[in-house]
């Protein structure tokens, strides 16, 4: 089912938290709401959810206007940050809870929940109790609850946020299975990139209660549309020097580069360079001294700062005979430099 | 060494407040329980006296009539005390004559002194006058104060009483308390034992019926309320526990007294001017319970919101995206996870309700009749506050030690079912 938001605002008190948001999602579409916190990601998710109030604009499930429908009827599904489970009940009275509200009998309510708890490979667990069970158990009853309702859009917020790395990785790529097998539409509200980018078929980028950019995982790595947005998305993140554009691209350090083949613009430039686009693969062109090196296992994070003044960060293999201390001149990938107004804007 | 000092001292104040102010009353209780503490025997010893009022119901515990009859004239002894009063009255040569020859001299029969005082030298010449000194001689006990029980057995032995009612006879005669079982097997035998008792359950029962369900009902509206006005309710709703307990219930009283709030009220509408509280048993009760259970309510009220606060904001919204309604979360989702606040407020105001009558005296002290009088109120009415005027120290004990033994098997049972440890070790609300 397609969710429509339509000039979206929320107001608390005086504050304008959201104002004008317009997002749309596509029937059997998982988007991520990605941002730094405050950015009203999980204020859109509320909104949608109908637990708060929307202050204007309209929200549309298909064809049906549920912008002033109570949560209770809206058909959605929400797993939450701390899941939200209730403590009181088994882990099979917790998935059945939203069919026993409906007054199913409880029959069909046991057919059901032994549907979900297979999707989420939890069967042996219904009768423990939630406090029995291990984060990522957890997790997976919460989403059988959320989904138990066939509902038309299922909202996660953060739900990975509470378990340990191993565990993250499972949940990631469980959550999108089950969101392809039953085709549901759904919205995740994440701060984390790695989550929204491996997830999500789109990431919407929020800063201060806009949405910045929507698109692609890859268009928005590859094709960022402000610096906010670079530096945002990318792990480890984007170097950023400033530099002026002319014949030739020269650093605010003294230092310069061949103009890339694509740039039009000229004047002074920040030049947003991915650690991939920096090392001795690509040449020579920019001499440095090696302040930091980050052993990751596979690769090796490598912080050089420039001969003038500015730092610019490599990612290379692991075992390169790199010290802390060593003189480096290595070459930039220049067709790859993404370049920004001073305002921020791609140019 | 210095900090073990440190600890008692800190303990000192404690150890010496519950001493004085839990265990000697406790240890009193126990100790005037088995005593037969009244007014009349005073809380000091006592002496040895049977007043001539007492000799009627001297019958009662046994005597045999001969016995009351030689304990209120058992013969005549001439004395030297019995000489003295002759003399004042008919002159000291009668006195004189009387105390050489007769000196000592008993008589078992009345006619046989009035005889020898007829013919003395110095006779007593009129019949009445003989009479009147002839009793100056009788040998009594009646209306005799002795201080110890050898003085008293004594003086039952010159009397000619025989010797098997001694031991009863001392035993009524003193006047001071005594160690007894009594007040115990009379408690048994009291048809008001059980009125009292039957009093006390019905009033914890309902009280804290009423407390526990509009304390959750105060704790789950205003839950819903927005906070400022939840905090006005709520601090309305907090005033009968802070007020002081006199200045309440004399609000009470004004509302329903014969020419208070209600009567006024209905009196428009043609209803007669009557007291709303007294006129019968049943509205005396409703405001007893009504009385205690606001001032009960009100504290179920505080501790029940913060319960509720304490659920996670998640859980409650993750329950209406479920579809709940307010009422289907407060009974799935709310009420379960109070489990644990109300049956703490349940045990802890049943034992405070046992024990508490200061309001019931206040308002109906008892009345009307002794409908409402429970069993606390009875332990003071009999031990501090008699009509009959005497204050039954040790059978008010009686009562309040009966309270102090149930009190302690409910806290035991509690701490046993309830498992107190685990309930005060660590919150039950769980994310």
């Amino acid at each position: 089912m397609e969710l429509r938001l339509e000039k979206f605002t929320k107001r608390f008190g005086d504050t304008t938290v959201i104002k004008d948001m317009d997002l749309t999602v596509g029937s059997g579409e998982m988007i991520a709401l990605l941002g730094p916190s405050g950015c009203g990601k999980s204020t859109t998710l509320f909104a949608v959810c109908g637990i708060h109030k929307m202050n204007g604009g309209t929200l549309h499930f298909g064809d049906r206007d549920v912008t002033t429908v109570p949560a209770q009827e809206r058909s959605v599904g929400v797993v939450f940050q701390n899941y939200a489970l209730y403590p009181h009940m088994t882990v099979e009275q917790n998935i059945g809870f939203p069919l026993k509200i409906q007054k199913l009998g409880k029959a069909a309510i046991r057919k059901e929940v032994e549907r979900l708890s297979e999707l989420v490979q939890i069967g042996e667990l219904l009768d423990r109790r939630p406090a029995q069970l291990s984060g990522g158990q957890q997790q997976r009853v919460a989403l059988a609850r959320a989904m138990i309702r066939k509902p038309d859009v299922l909202l996660l917020d953060e739900p990975l946020a509470n378990l340990d790395a191993k565990l993250r990785l499972e949940m990631r790529s469980e959550i999108r299975r089950i969101q392809r097998e039953t085709g549901i539409t759904a919205i995740l509200v994440t701060h984390d990139q790695v989550e929204a980018m491996s997830m999500c078929d789109r990431i919407a980028l929020m800063k201060d209660g806009k949405i910045v950019q929507l698109d692609t995982p890859e268009q928005m790595y590859s094709n960022p549309r402000s610096q906010f947005v670079a530096g945002f998305l990318g792990n480890p993140p984007i170097s950023f020097l400033p530099a002026t554009a002319g014949a030739e691209v020269v650093l605010a350090n003294g230092q310069s580069i061949a103009r890339p083949r694509d740039l039009q613009a000229s004047g002074d430039l920040i030049l947003g360079i991915r650690p991939e686009h920096f090392g001795p693969q690509h040449g020579e062109g920019l001499q440095g001294e090696v302040i930091f090196v980050e052993p990751q296992g596979r690769e090796e994070l490598i912080d050089v700062r420039l001969d003038g003044g500015g730092d610019i960060r490599s990612i290379l293999s692991a075992g390169a005979p790199i010290r802390q201390g060593d003189r480096v001149n290595w070459g930039v990938a220049t067709d790859s430099i993404l370049a920004f107004a001073p305002n921020g804007v791609r140019v | 060494m210095t900090s073990r000092m440190l600890g008692i001292g800190f303990l000192t104040p404690a150890i010496i407040s519950v001493a004085i102010f839990f265990l000697l009353p406790v240890l009193l209780t126990v100790v005037f329980a088995f005593t037969n503490m009244s007014t009349s025997t005073g809380i000091m010893g006592g002496d040895y006296q049977i007043n001539s009022e007492q000799l009627r119901s001297v019958s009662e515990i046994g005597i045999s009539e001969e016995s009351v009859e030689l304990l209120e004239n058992a013969g005549f002894q001439i004395t030297e005390a019995g000489l003295t009063a002759l003399a004042e009255q008919f002159g000291d040569e009668t006195a004189e004559e009387l105390r050489e020859d007769y000196l000592g001299e008993t008589f078992t029969a009345r006619r046989d002194l009035e005889r020898v005082l007829r013919n003395l030298d110095e006779p007593i010449r009129q019949t009445r006058d003989r009479k009147t000194a002839a009793d100056l001689f009788a040998v009594t006990i009646i209306g005799e104060r002795f201080d110890t029980e050898s003085q008293f057995r004594a003086a039952l032995e010159k009397t000619g009483v025989d010797p098997v009612d001694h031991d009863t006879l001392t035993e009524f005669a003193y006047t001071g308390w005594t160690w007894t079982t009594d007040n115990f097997s009379l408690l048994l035998e009291l048809p008001s034992t059980l009125r009292f008792a039957a009093n006390s359950a019905f009033y914890v029962v309902c009280t804290l019926t009423f407390n526990i369900v509009f304390g959750l009902f105060l704790a789950l509206s205003t839950f819903y309320l927005p906070s400022k006005t939840a905090n006005t309710f709520r601090a309305i709703w907090f005033l009968p526990r802070i007020l002081p307990p006199v200045l309440y219930v004399l609000m009470w009283n004004w509302f329903t007294w014969d020419n208070g709030f209600i009567a006024t009220v209905t009196g428009w509408f043609g209803v007669p001017p009557q007291n709303w509280m007294m006129q019968t048993t049943t509205r005396a009760w409703t405001v007893v319970i009504l009385i205690n259970g606001f001032v009960g309510a009100s504290l179920g009220m505080i501790l029940f919101s913060s319960a509720i606060k304490a659920i996670p904001t998640s859980m409650l919204y993750a329950s209406e995206v479920d579809g709940a309604n307010r009422w289907q979360q407060v009974r799935y989702i709310i009420l379960p996870q109070m489990r644990w606040p109300i049956l703490f407020m349940t045990s802890y105001q049943t034992l405070s309700l046992l024990t508490s009558f200061e309001y019931i005296l206040l308002a109906t002290d008892g009345g009307p009749g002794r409908s409402t009088e429970v069993w606390a109120l009875a332990a003071y009415h009999t031990a501090l506050n008699n009509y009959g005027g005497n204050l039954q120290y040790g059978l008010g004990s009686a009562y309040a030690l009966v309270l102090v033994f149930i009190g302690i098997a409910l806290s035991a049972l509690y701490l046993r079912f309830f498992n107190f440890k685990e309930l005060l070790a660590k919150p039950r609300i769980e994310q």
